[in-house]
């Protein structure tokens, strides 16, 4: 039954095409799908629903919502709904809404699936879907052929580490007969590195770790409301969640615990400083999507899936928030360059939201984003000093890029005449703004319990100097970015032009894999091409030319022999069979007539037998049988009757080795 | 019954050639009901199947009782989702609209006697009445690529001839020396299987399968044997090609699974490894060399020399020892069974399509085009759907296939497994791009009055399309068909 929930909005993605001509209907089925599937989600967690779909002998799909999936099946369809609407609204002149409104549909439905599955199977079909939606949403505006190049950009770069979870897959039923995430503790020995390996690296990919991230930024081709989406609660959070739930069962693999902290605290802090550095409203906010993601994979690799589960949901809240607030801007100034913002005078609402949402990813109390963030760094203190001590840097960082970006896009400045967010824009924004507020019930100690039972996980004993470490960063932090601002330099952080550039381009890791990957492999798919086209080849057309010559030789000594005892034959009967040959106009009738005829076909092929080379080869004998055909031409056209020849001959050999051969 | 499916598509080629009076639309009436008669007769077929192993629905004769040959048709779970698709491919291609060339007739008939000698492949259950069905059937494709193709189209039609019916004297002499090898003599497949006549070793049981295996690799073709494919592809009208790619190709991996793993299971695990290592051969090279293509159709071409790399490799997973069960080498080779069944869908539609493109712009070069999703959001949607079945993208038909011959071939050579993953994102780049590049950005004004599918394109690409994806979501039931053969093939 667990099925229900992904079919929710798959049905309402057909209802939406179903009322493409009135795209204000299309719009409110949209929100209402997704509305729906919320409650379909809670449903579905209230009673652990699961689901099995039968595949083939041995292979089933099953749902189970259970563990962190119980939060992930509200939350996924909670926060479209708010992007649905503003996407709706924003986007009312785009002749496309409707596609982008079922597409969105599609991508929360396989979300859904991505969240509820029980088994990699599943998981990795989901998975797909999601990529594949990506890929058509980011190229949502097709008729700019920039923007198709940046989503193929985004659906390789995931796909091909994707392939670690169809290889992680394919080992897990291959060695154990399973794929279920709850059988992943029985694999021992080389599959458990090979899963782990192909989960992790699929994980890094979607989550836009390092080395993957800068896909995030190509991501960004796409409508705000898809990057609203995909950062938040779809997508981007898949690599986090999967590690979630497939981590603590891989204890068998001891080192994947510290390398996914690795990559978590390198992506933490490498995002939080290209966050700091950028000069685009929208790759900062992208920038710091992999910080928060790689704070969420420090967590699950020091073994609290709660504080990441909890760190998953406020950041999906206040992420989709700042996104719609930067669609706002963007709308308002027609640019998203930081420089030239400044809409706190001219949007004071939307201006609002957008620090409620800037402050909660600073992580300030008592927002629910803080609580979860400290508990992140409570679960790595035990870890070790140094995790500790990254997490604090990267705490340091996300207050430090909030700041500037809440300053920069929404900072008091001069009104501009742009255009102002209409009321679902509105009430998109300060619905998403308030949960992030609400959130704050996180800080009840009491809740503590709830959130362990929710996210599967269990939250780690704090110590006391935590808190007030975290709130002298955020102090810091605001006082460099009030310091800055008042020396002009908050926008150019007063660092070189060159080093800026560096870092906010993701420290040339785009180039990297450009030069390192793909270049190598157009060259070489161009040489192979040409090698193809020419060497491969090469042999067939040697083996022709030999055989031409050959045959040359051949039928000289063919016409000698064979011709006076098989051509007298073949006048006599030719002379007979020459009345069905008038109205012979084409190659077809003639090959259907000359299985009829195939005696006279017997007798004057049987030189061209010889003629054409006993061995097939190729071009030569091409050649030579156009000029046999030539000659042959006042039997029929084509080569029917010289290919039965060679049957007929083939069966007397048969006829012949079957005779002598017992 | 299966007898019908062959002989009413033969018997309505004749009567095409026959009746001289007939205008193009009696022809095109005729060649569709010729070619929905064995569709029908397929899907009754398949209803009729119990499933429980062997060969059912056997109809026999004999024929040449002395060498032990016979006339013997039937279905197992490998032949019948093969048969039933190439029913439905040659429909949907007979009813594609083509550039007849004035010779309707003569362009149906071509059509119908190769849908009879296809289906007869299929169907047949005696090697030699295989033989003679394979090699009929390059004879009507050599007509359909030389008369009604384009470009240098009798060269490559000759290439393709000759090329594969050099192939075709070899499985001839490997025919030979396996059905003398029994005893008595026999061409009768079931027998051979049960005999299994040529042990694992001895020079006789290498130089038979070595014999196949060479004429099945040029038909099907593997990389090195795939130069005549591009070419062939090319110049061959669109419905010819996707028949001979959904189809005529088939026949290669079908007499790989037929013959050579289920009569000499032996001889195969020793080569599975070789064998292995030459179907990734195929599937990168296939996949680099497609990437490099300018050429819409000749894109599609090496696309299908590296789906039938999966295929082989699925195979040699299943026909290896040791390490994998039972169970994970029935998943391997339903799953290169599946492949085959999709890989006719989609690569069938995926050229059906560029007839199409074709038809409105006279060219292949992909970067002719440019915007057609604007003119065209049918044709836009059916390739898109195409290209991401084909790249195996989850949900639809490829992927289902593909998967499991990973399963398979993780469970036997994890690194030969690992290195045949790299294919799929290759694959995934080209076909992106290519559909970017000619159906995204801008439209150049020579396209402007591009028309979109009309009915009888669109229906039948439906049709394909429609099931690739039933196929991709729920899989069963072709699955459970195709396990009740394979499960044959591969247990004790």
């Amino acid at each position: 039954m667990a099925w229900i929930v992904p079919l929710v909005p798959l049905v309402g993605a057909a209802a939406v095409v179903m009322s493409r001509r009135r795209p204000h209907v299309a719009a409110t089925v949209a929100v209402t799908a997704a509305a729906t599937a919320a409650g379909a989600g809670w449903w579905a967690a209230a009673t652990a629903a699961t689901g099995t779909w039968r595949w083939g002998e041995g292979l089933r799909l099953e749902l189970a919502v259970t563990g962190l999936a119980q939060v992930m099946v509200v939350l996924v369809p909670a926060v479209a709904v708010p992007v649905l609407a503003y996407a709706a609204s924003a986007m009312r002149d785009d002749p496309g809404l409707v596609r982008l409104l079922a597409l969105l549909q599609v991508f929360v439905a396989g979300m859904l699936q991505l969240v509820a599955a029980a088994d990699l199977l599943t998981v990795l079909i989901a998975w797909e879907i999601v990529g594949a939606c990506s890929w058509g949403l980011i190229s949502h505006q097709w008729r700019d052929p920039t923007r198709p190049t940046a989503a193929l950009h985004a659906f390789l770069t995931t796909r091909a580490a994707d392939l670690g979870l169809l290889a992680a897959a394919a080992v897990a039923l291959a060695t154990t007969g399973s794929m279920r995430y709850d059988t992943l503790g029985e694999l021992r020995g080389w599959p458990v590195h090979a899963v782990s390996v192909g989960i992790l690296l699929a994980a890094l990919a979607k989550s836009a770790q390092v080395p993957f991230s800068p896909w995030l930024f190509s991501a960004m081709a796409g409508p705000t409301s898809v990057s609203a989406l995909l950062h938040s609660a779809t997508m981007v959070a898949a690599g986090a969640y999967l590690l979630a739930r497939t981590v603590p069962e891989l204890g068998a693999a001891g080192w994947l615990p510290g390398a996914v902290v690795g990559f978590g605290l390198l992506s933490a802090v490498a995002g939080g400083l290209v966050a700091t550095a950028q000069t685009d409203l929208k790759r900062a906010l992208a920038a710091s999507t992999t910080a928060q993601y790689g704070l969420m994979f420090v967590a699950v690799g020091s073994g609290s899936v709660a504080a990441a589960g909890a760190h998953l949901v406020t950041h999906a809240i206040f992420k989709s928030l700042l996104f719609l607030g930067a669609g706002i801007a963007l709308h308002a100034a027609g640019s998203g360059y930081l420089g030239a913002l400044r809409l706190g005078r001219a949007l004071p609402f939307a201006a609002a939201t957008f620090w409620v949402g800037a402050l909660a990813l600073a992580a300030l109390p008592p927002l629910g984003a803080a609580w979860s963030k400290e508990e992140i760094l409570s679960a790595t203190v035990h870890r070790g000093a140094w995790v500790g001590a990254g997490v604090l840097l990267a705490s340091l960082l996300s207050a430090l890029y909030a700041g500037r970006l809440a300053v920069l896009a929404y900072g008091p400045g001069e009104p501009v005449a742009g255009e102002r967010p209409t009321w679902p824009e509105r009430a998109a924004v300060g619905a998403l703004a308030a949960t992030s507020v609400l959130l704050g019930v996180l800080w009840i100690p009491a809740l503590g319990e709830r959130v362990e039972a929710l996210t599967g996980g269990d939250l780690a004993a704090g110590a006391a100097w935590e808190l007030p470490v975290s709130l002298a960063l955020i102090g810091a932090a605001a006082v460099a970015v009030r310091t800055l601002a008042r020396r002009g330099h908050l926008l150019d952080l007063a660092l070189g032009q060159r080093l800026t550039a560096f870092v906010a381009g993701w420290f040339g890791l785009s180039t990297l894999a450009r030069v390192a990957v793909v270049d190598p492999v157009l060259a070489l798919s161009r040489v192979l091409a040409r090698f193809d086209d020419r060497v491969a080849d090469a042999g067939v057309r040697a083996a022709a030319r030999i055989t031409e010559a050959l045959s040359r030789s051949l039928s000289s000594w063919g016409e000698r022999t064979f011709d006076g005892t098989v051509l007298g034959a073949a006048r006599t009967l030719k002379a007979v069979a020459a009345g069905s040959w008038r109205f012979d106009d084409g190659p077809v009738d003639g090959f259907v007539r000359g299985t009829a005829a195939g005696t006279v076909l017997l007798a004057s092929g049987s030189r061209r037998f010889d003629e054409g080379g006993v061995d097939g080869t190729v071009e030569g004998l091409a050649r030579v049988t156009g000029v046999a055909g030539r000659r042959a031409r006042q039997l029929q056209t084509g080569l029917s009757h010289h290919y039965y020849v060679i049957v007929a001959a083939g069966l007397v050999v048969a006829v012949a080795v079957i005779a002598f051969g017992r | 019954m299966l007898s019908a499916a062959i002989f009413v598509p033969v018997l309505a080629a004749v009567l095409l050639l026959v009746w001289p009076r007939l205008d193009e639309r009696g022809a095109r009436r005729v060649a569709l009901l010729g070619t929905a008669v064995p569709l029908a007769l397929m899907i009754v077929a398949w209803l009729r199947f119990d499933g429980d192993g062997g060969f059912e629905l056997v109809e026999s004769m004999s024929w040449i009782p002395s060498i032990g040959v016979s006339y013997r048709v039937g279905v197992d779970g490998l032949s019948l989702p093969l048969a039933a698709m190439s029913a439905l491919l040659f429909l949907v291609a007979v009813a594609y609209p083509a550039d007849l060339r004035g010779r309707p007739r003569q362009y149906f008939a071509a059509f119908l006697f190769l849908e009879g000698t296809s289906l007869g492949l299929f169907l047949a259950l005696d090697l030699f009445l295989f033989y003679v069905f394979f090699d009929l059937g390059l004879v009507g494709m050599y007509f359909l690529i030389a008369v009604w193709g384009h470009g240098d189209s009798r060269r490559s039609a000759l290439k393709f001839f000759i090329y594969t019916w050099a192939g075709s004297l070899a499985i001839l002499l490997g025919i030979i020396g396996l059905a003398l090898s029994a005893d008595p003599v026999t061409f009768d497949m079931a027998e051979l299987i049960r005999q299994q006549p040529l042990g694992a070793d001895g020079l006789r049981a290498v130089l038979v399968f070595l014999a196949f295996g060479v004429g099945l690799a040029v038909k099907i073709p593997t990389v090195p044997f795939h130069t005549w494919l591009p070419p062939a592809h090319v110049d061959a009208p669109a419905p010819a090609s996707a028949i001979l790619a959904g189809v005529l190709l088939k026949m290669g991996t079908y007499g790989v699974v037929r013959i050579m793993l289920s009569m000499m299971p032996a001889t195969f695990e020793r080569f599975a490894l070789p064998i292995g290592i030459l179907a990734v051969v195929s599937i990168v090279y296939g996949a680099l060399v497609a990437l490099a293509q300018t050429d819409l159709k000749r894109m599609i071409a090496y696309s299908s020399i590296n789906h039938m790399g999966y295929v082989i490799l699925g195979v040699s997973a299943a026909a290896a020892a040791g390490a994998g069960d039972i169970d994970s080498r029935t998943l391997a080779l339903s799953g290169a069974t599946l492949e085959m069944v999709a890989h006719g869908l989609i690569t069938g539609a995926l050229f059906l399509i560029t007839g199409s493109v074709f038809a409105r712009g006279d060219t292949y070069e992909i970067d002719h085009f440019g915007g057609l999703a604007s003119r065209a959001p049918l044709m836009t949607s059916a390739i898109l759907v195409g290209s991401f079945a084909s790249l195996g993208l989850p949900g639809l038909a490829g992927f289902v296939a593909e998967f499991q011959i990973f399963v398979g071939t993780f469970a036997v050579e994890p690194v030969l497994a690992a290195f045949g993953l790299l294919g799929i994102v290759i694959t995934a780049a080209f076909f992106l791009r290519m559909v970017q590049r000619a159906f995204f950005g801008a439209l150049p004004e020579r396209w402007a009055r591009w028309p979109d599918l009309g009915r009888s394109e669109g229906v039948g690409l439906a049709a394909l399309l429609a099931l690739v994806i039933v196929i991709g979501v729920a899989p069963s039931w072709v699955l459970d068909v195709i396990d009740a053969g394979t499960s044959v093939i591969v247990g004790p």
